[in-house]
């Protein structure tokens, strides 16, 4: 071997938050040069995003085709929340389910290893393994939603209400991510989760409408057990200048208690991690 | 480097009989047994050293190796690798190790090699410097040249395996988990990988630890061999004392310039193998000498040598009389 390679590497020359954002460059890349390692796939991805956004807006359409609002919603508020949705979608599906699913499958097959022997914090590793880079399509799409509605409405939000509204989202990605977690570390007991997972995703469909059109025992569940409210309601209303601000205060402290208890569980899982057999 | 001591790892397994009623009835009565997987098991690892982890299937090799790599939490006892406790993922710490298992792998499927090499630089933060000269020793050591742009997938199982080993050693890790290392390959990339695990112990005075299912593995890599069976430890120094106190017999080979008669080979030791030119006999050491001197004097002998039995059948023997010695005691 030749002597200029020997010894040890030089030290790290950067630690902490520099390092994370080295680790989830580095992931992001590699998913970028993967998603295109299969041109086609990623264009018929691309054009499957599109199609499911615009029958999406098909049941607002229908609906309003018969009354002006619901539950105190127009059209065009609801179009907002189908704009966060939408957007919120491409996050889920963008990052957290490919990855998180692929996390289930390194779980079963042992190969989980690989990761948790990296000098690098597992839970980003985990997180930000697989992305589907076409699912911009997704962010752009519900941009797009949002910015048609506020031109139909014939007004502009202020920028206060922009600065919480992207706050509060930045929230809705928290809970969003700490529900997906919590998920995964269910499958360090459990093993098998792939449906339940499916039932999460299913169930975060329900928040493509506000959280305060469904009533009774459905509407406590989406605000506190499963907070759909954090996600699209609560960011749509602060866009609007609807929000009160004690409503939210209790949706930032809400998302950070999620965030907290799922990076609890998240490690307490992975002491519970059994591998696979050789 | 490593220091294990009274390590125990207990899983709590869910067992069931066969059949769709025990299914269902497994749906809300899941009764769990304990499988002390490793149980007391304790060694010290000086630094440079290559050393065999011996066993047959499910005797605690793998369990163990996850617990000396920090993967897997043990029940009791304590470990130190590297001045670490492998179990709290410091930084420090698996910067210092690496895992290979030739049964699972790292590199991105869809992807070449040089993709994972990349990823791996930036988690194991290494200088472009150095990577690039790693990687060109290890490409001209491995004979990486024409696989690194390869997508993984179109890899063969062997040139898989040595870019596996490039990737698991870009950030030169001081301990190596080598964990079957060479299942699947053929005799020649075994030989290949066998020479670069050495070179690589050589050059860096890194700890070598290896479970392997070949004995030609072992007996080239590891001058110390610890054996484990049903997560006890049965054996730990040097791999001849292991084959001298398993198996003190030795191997007679001899090959004759014209046939023999199996009569000609009476009372020199039980024959094994016999062709009509040659044979190999089983003959104890006390009997050894005897039976050379009149091997030589009564045989057309073309050529004769004394050899260990091998190391197939020594592990043989360990486990069954291990087994042997446990029935007894139950």
């Amino acid at each position: 071997m030749a002597e200029s390679a020997a010894g040890p590497i030089p030290e790290s020359s950067s630690g902490g938050f520099a390092s994370l954002l080295r680790v989830a460059r580095a992931l992001a890349r590699v998913s970028a040069v993967q998603a295109l390692q299969y041109r086609v796939e990623a264009l018929g991805e691309a054009l499957l995003t599109l199609v499911r956004v615009a029958t999406a807006v098909v049941p607002l359409l229908v609906v309003f085709g018969q009354r002006q609002s619901v539950e105190g919603w127009t059209r065009d508020e609801m179009l907002i929340v189908l704009g966060w949705f939408t957007f919120l979608t491409g996050v889920l599906e963008g990052t957290l389910s490919p990855s998180l699913l692929a996390v289930i499958e390194q779980v079963r097959n042992g190969t989980l290893d690989f990761v948790l022997i990296k000098p690098a914090d597992a839970q980003l590793l985990v997180s930000f393994s697989k992305l589907s880079p076409t699912r911009i399509v997704d962010l752009v799409c519900g941009l797009g939603l949002i910015v048609t509605a506020f031109v139909r409405m014939g007004r502009w939000p202020s920028p206060g209400d922009l600065a919480l509204s992207f706050v509060l989202l930045l929230s809705a990605l928290a809970v969003l991510y700490s529900i997906a977690l919590l998920v995964v570390s269910i499958a360090f007991v459990a093993v098998r989760v792939d449906n339940l997972f499916f039932l999460f995703t299913s169930t975060f469909d329900l928040a493509r409408w506000p959280t305060t059109i469904f009533g009774g025992v459905l509407r406590i569940i989406f605000t506190f057990v499963l907070p759909l409210a954090l996600m699209t309601t609560v960011p749509a209303l602060a866009v609007l200048g609807k929000l009160e601000w004690t409503n939210a205060v209790g949706a930032l402290l809400g998302s950070v208690a999620f965030f907290l208890i799922a990076r609890f569980v998240w490690l307490r899982s992975l002491a519970r991690y059994t591998s696979a057999s050789s | 480097m490593i220091d294990a001591q009274q390590l125990t790892k207990i899983y709590k397994v869910h067992k069931r009989p066969p059949g769709l009623a025990a299914a269902l009835r497994s749906l809300w009565s899941r009764p769990t047994t304990e499988v002390r997987a490793v149980d007391g098991v304790s060694f010290h690892i000086e630094p440079a050293e290559r050393v065999g982890f011996l066993g047959p299937n499910g005797a605690g090799k793998t369990t163990s190796l996850k617990m000396l790599s920090g993967l897997l939490h043990p029940t009791s006892g304590k470990v130190v690798v590297a001045g670490h406790v492998p179990q709290k993922r410091a930084h420090a710490f698996l910067k210092q190790i690496t895992l290979v298992m030739g049964q699972k792998q790292q590199l991105m499927w869809d992807l070449p090699p040089s993709e994972t090499f990349l990823l791996n630089r930036s988690i194991y933060d290494i200088p472009k410097r150095a990577y690039d000269e790693t990687v060109a020793e290890l490409t001209a050591l491995l004979e990486l040249e024409d696989l690194l742009g390869k997508p993984t997938r179109q890899l063969s199982l062997g040139e898989r395996m040595k870019c596996e080993l490039a990737c698991a050693l870009l950030h030169r890790p001081k301990v190596l988990f080598l964990d079957e290392p060479t299942i699947g390959l053929d005799v020649q990339m075994q030989a290949t990988v066998r020479k670069f695990i050495r070179s690589y112990n050589e050059r860096f005075q890194a700890t070598v630890l290896l479970t392997s299912h070949y004995m030609d593995d072992v007996a080239a890599l590891c001058p110390r061999v610890i054996v484990i069976d049903h997560g006890h430890l049965i054996h730990d120094g040097p791999l001849d004392e292991l084959v001298k106190r398993t198996r003190p017999d030795k191997r007679l080979k001899l090959r004759f310039s014209r046939e023999v008669e199996e009569r000609e080979l009476q009372g020199l030791g039980s024959v094994v193998e016999r062709a009509p030119t040659s044979a190999v006999l089983v003959v104890t050491q006390a009997e050894l000498q005897g039976a050379v001197q009149r091997a030589m004097a009564t045989l057309p002998l073309v050529d004769l040598s004394v050899e260990d039995p091998p190391l197939e059948d020594v592990m043989r023997d360990l486990f069954a009389h291990g087994r042997a010695i446990q029935a007894v005691g139950t």
